[in-house]
C-alpha cells in the first residue's frame, strides 16, 4: 500500500534513488559524495558535524520538555497526571538529590575512562604510525646499503681502468723516447 | 570422457571455499563423463596432517583416489617462510620452498598424475596456490585446466605463480575481476578461459518463522554467513555496526552464521548463532533486511550468489573488487569502502522496503542468468570440448 503512493523516484538522506532505473553505480556515487562532503574528521568516523552541546539522541525525557505538546490519549493522561503530582515536585526533587549526584559523579568518571581510552586510541595511532617509519626506514637503508655496494664496485672498475690506462701512458712515453733516440741518431 | 578433478581436500565435512566448489562442480558433471577425484588425505587445513585412510573411497557416487601428505605443514616456519618471502628479496628457489612447505605435500598424488596421464582426458586443478596444481599442471600441462580461485592476496604476485599461469590449456575463473587480474600479472592471454564460478543449491522453500522462533529473533536483521575471521574483514563488520547502533536511532541485530575465530564483541544486538543447518542457513538468509559482506578477499562470494538466489540485497566491502564489481554488474547491492560510506549505504537501504526489493530481485535475475547449474555445467562442457584447440 505504502510503496503504491510512492512516486517512482525518492530521496533518502540526500541520495535520489530512481526506481524505475535503479543503478547501483549511480547510488553509490551520490553516497561517494556525500561522504567526501562531511568534514574530513567526522566521515573518517562517519559521524555527523555537531554544535557544541548537540546531542546525537534524543533527551530520554524529551516529552516532559515544556513546550513539547504531548500527543494521543496516553500523552494526555500523563500530563493529567504529572499536573497532580505537581505539589510533590519539590519533595521528590529533594528525595533524588543524592542520586543524582551519586550520577553525576558516575559521569565525571565515565568522561575521565572515555578521555583515558582516547588517549590510548591515540598512541595507539603513533605507534603505529611509528612502524610504518620504521618499515620504511628499514627499506630505505636496504636501498641505501644497495646503492652503495653498486657504487663501491664501480669504484673499483674505475681504479683498475686507471691502472691501466697509466701503464699504457707509461708504455708510451717510454715508446716516444726511444723513437726520438733513433730519429737524432 | 573421464576427467579428473585435483583437489587439496575433500570431503563431505569440509566446507572451505575451493574444496566445496570442486565437490559441487564434480558432482554436476558426473552425469557427462566419468569422474574421479585426485586428493590427499588432509582434513585440516592448517597442518595438513593424514586424517582420511589412503586409497579408493566413494563420496555421493564419486570416486575419490586420496594420497598420503608426505609431512605435515610447521605453521612456524611456514610463517617465516613467507614474510621472507613477502617483505625480502628473494630467490625462485626460496618460493618453491615456501610452496613446499605451504603443502598439501604430496609427491605421491604428483607420481600418480604423471603415471596414469594417459588414463584421463583432463586434470581440472583447484587452488593455484597450493603444491598439488603447481607440480601437477607442470606434470600435465598439456591436459590440465586450472580453476585458480585467487583473490589479491600478496602471494599471487610470486614470480612461480606467473609462469604456473602461463602452463595450463585452459582457465576456468570464478569473475571477471579474478581474469583480469591474472592477465595482468601473467600475460597468459593466449590461454583459453572462461569466466564461469559455481551454482548453489538453494531450498524451494525457506521459512523465516521458522528461524526467528528456534532463534528467537524478533526485530529486523542484518545477517552475516560464513568463517567469522579477522581475514574476512569481520573485524571491520563490528567496528561499523556497533558505531551504527550508537549513532542511529536503528533497533536493526547483527546475525552471525558461522564459526569464529575472531572474539565477537558482547553486544545484545550482535547474536552469533554459530554453525547452522543448510536449511536453517536459508531460512535465517530468508528472513533477513540484506546479507552484510566485509570480506576483503573473495575470488566469488558463494554466500552472496546464495542470497541473491533469495532475492535478497548484498552490502559488501568494495575493498573486495570482485564484490563491487559483481554488486555492479547485477545491480543487486551497495557497496563500502569505509564507515561514512557503510553507514550511508545501510541506513539508505534501512529506510527503503522498495530499493531492498529492487535491489534483491536484481540479483536473483543476475544469479538466474549466470549461476544455474545448467549454465554452469555448459561452460564446463565448452572448455572441456576445446581439447586440443588451445594447445
Amino acid at each position: 500500500m505504502e510503496d503504491q503512493k510512492r512516486p517512482d523516484s525518492e530521496t533518502i538522506d540526500s541520495v535520489d534513488i530512481d526506481y524505475e532505473n535503479i543503478d547501483v553505480a549511480r547510488i553509490m556515487t551520490q553516497i561517494q559524495k556525500i561522504v567526501a562532503g562531511q568534514p574530513k574528521r567526522a566521515a573518517e568516523r562517519g559521524l555527523q558535524p555537531q554544535e557544541p552541546g548537540q546531542s546525537h539522541e534524543l533527551h530520554p525525557y524529551a516529552e516532559l520538555v515544556p513546550g513539547a505538546a504531548p500527543a494521543g490519549f496516553k500523552q494526555k493522561i500523563k500530563a493529567k497526571a504529572l499536573k497532580m503530582m505537581a505539589p510533590f515536585f519539590p519533595v521528590i526533587r529533594l528525595l533524588a538529590l543524592p542520586l543524582h549526584e551519586e550520577l553525576k559523579a558516575v559521569i565525571q568518571e565515565l568522561h575521565k575512562t572515555n578521555q583515558r581510552i582516547d588517549a590510548i586510541d591515540q598512541k595507539l595511532a603513533e605507534r603505529d604510525k611509528g612502524q610504518e617509519y620504521i618499515k620504511l626506514l628499514h627499506t630505505l637503508s636496504h636501498n641505501l646499503v644497495m646503492e652503495l655496494t653498486k657504487l663501491r664496485i664501480e669504484e673499483d672498475a674505475l681504479k683498475s681502468k686507471v691502472r691501466v690506462l697509466e701503464k699504457d701512458l707509461e708504455f708510451l712515453t717510454k715508446r716516444e723516447r726511444a723513437l726520438e733516440k733513433q730519429i737524432v741518431k | 570422457m573421464k576427467i579428473a578433478f585435483v583437489v587439496q581436500r575433500y570431503g563431505l565435512e569440509i566446507n572451505g571455499g575451493a574444496e566445496l566448489h570442486c565437490r559441487w562442480v564434480a558432482e554436476h558433471m558426473r552425469q557427462y563423463a566419468e569422474v574421479e577425484v585426485l586428493t590427499t588425505r588432509a582434513h585440516d587445513y592448517i597442518t595438513w596432517s593424514n586424517h582420511y585412510p589412503e586409497g579408493r573411497d566413494v563420496v555421493n557416487g564419486i570416486t575419490v583416489r586420496r594420497f598420503s601428505v608426505s609431512r605435515p605443514r610447521r605453521p612456524e616456519r611456514f610463517g617465516r617462510l613467507q614474510n621472507h618471502i613477502l617483505h625480502h628479496e628473494h630467490t625462485e628457489s626460496e618460493e618453491l620452498a615456501w610452496l613446499e612447505e605451504e603443502g598439501p605435500t604430496s609427491p605421491a598424488l604428483i607420481r600418480f598424475i604423471q603415471k596414469h596421464e594417459g588414463d584421463y582426458d583432463d586434470f581440472i586443478f583447484f587452488s593455484y596456490r597450493y603444491y598439488h596444481s603447481y607440480w601437477g599442471i607442470s606434470a600435465v600441462p598439456q591436459k590440465s585446466i586450472l580453476v585458480p580461485t585467487a583473490e589479491h592476496d600478496p602471494v599471487v604476485h610470486l614470480k612461480i605463480f606467473k609462469s604456473l599461469f602461463r602452463k595450463p590449456r585452459a582457465f576456468i575463473y570464478n569473475s571477471e575481476e579474478e581474469r583480469t587480474m591474472i592477465q595482468a600479472l601473467s600475460r597468459n592471454e593466449f590461454v583459453p578461459g572462461l569466466v564461469v564460478g559455481v551454482g548453489t543449491e538453494v531450498p524451494s522453500a525457506a521459512s523465516p518463522e521458522r528461524f526467528r522462533q528456534a532463534h528467537d529473533v524478533r526485530r529486523p536483521y542484518l545477517i552475516y554467513i560464513g568463517r567469522i575471521d579477522e581475514n574476512k574483514g569481520c573485524h571491520k563488520l563490528f567496528e561499523y555496526f556497533l558505531q551504527f547502533k550508537k549513532e542511529a536511532a536503528s533497533d536493526i541485530e547483527l546475525v552471525l552464521i558461522g564459526d569464529t575465530v575472531l572474539k565477537i564483541p558482547a553486544h545484545p544486538d550482535i547474536r552469533h548463532l554459530g554453525f547452522l543447518p543448510e536449511q536453517d542457513k536459508f531460512d535465517a538468509l530468508c528472513g533477513a533486511e540484506l546479507l552484510v559482506m566485509p570480506s576483503f578477499y573473495e575470488s566469488l562470494s558463494m554466500v552472496t550468489l546464495e542470497a541473491w538466489a533469495m532475492g535478497k540485497p548484498v552490502l559488501a566491502n568494495a575493498r573486495c573488487d570482485v564484490l563491487e564489481g559483481q554488486c555492479r554488474r547485477s545491480n543487486g547491492g551497495l557497496y563500502y569502502e569505509n564507515y561514512g560510506e557503510f553507514r550511508q549505504a545501510l541506513r539508505i537501504l534501512l529506510a527503503s522496503p522498495r530499493l531492498r526489493r529492487i535491489l534483491g530481485d536484481n540479483g536473483r535475475k543476475y544469479y538466474y542468468a549466470n549461476y544455474t547449474w545448467d549454465i554452469i555445467e555448459h561452460k564446463y562442457l565448452k572448455i572441456l570440448g576445446q581439447r586440443g584447440a588451445g594447445a
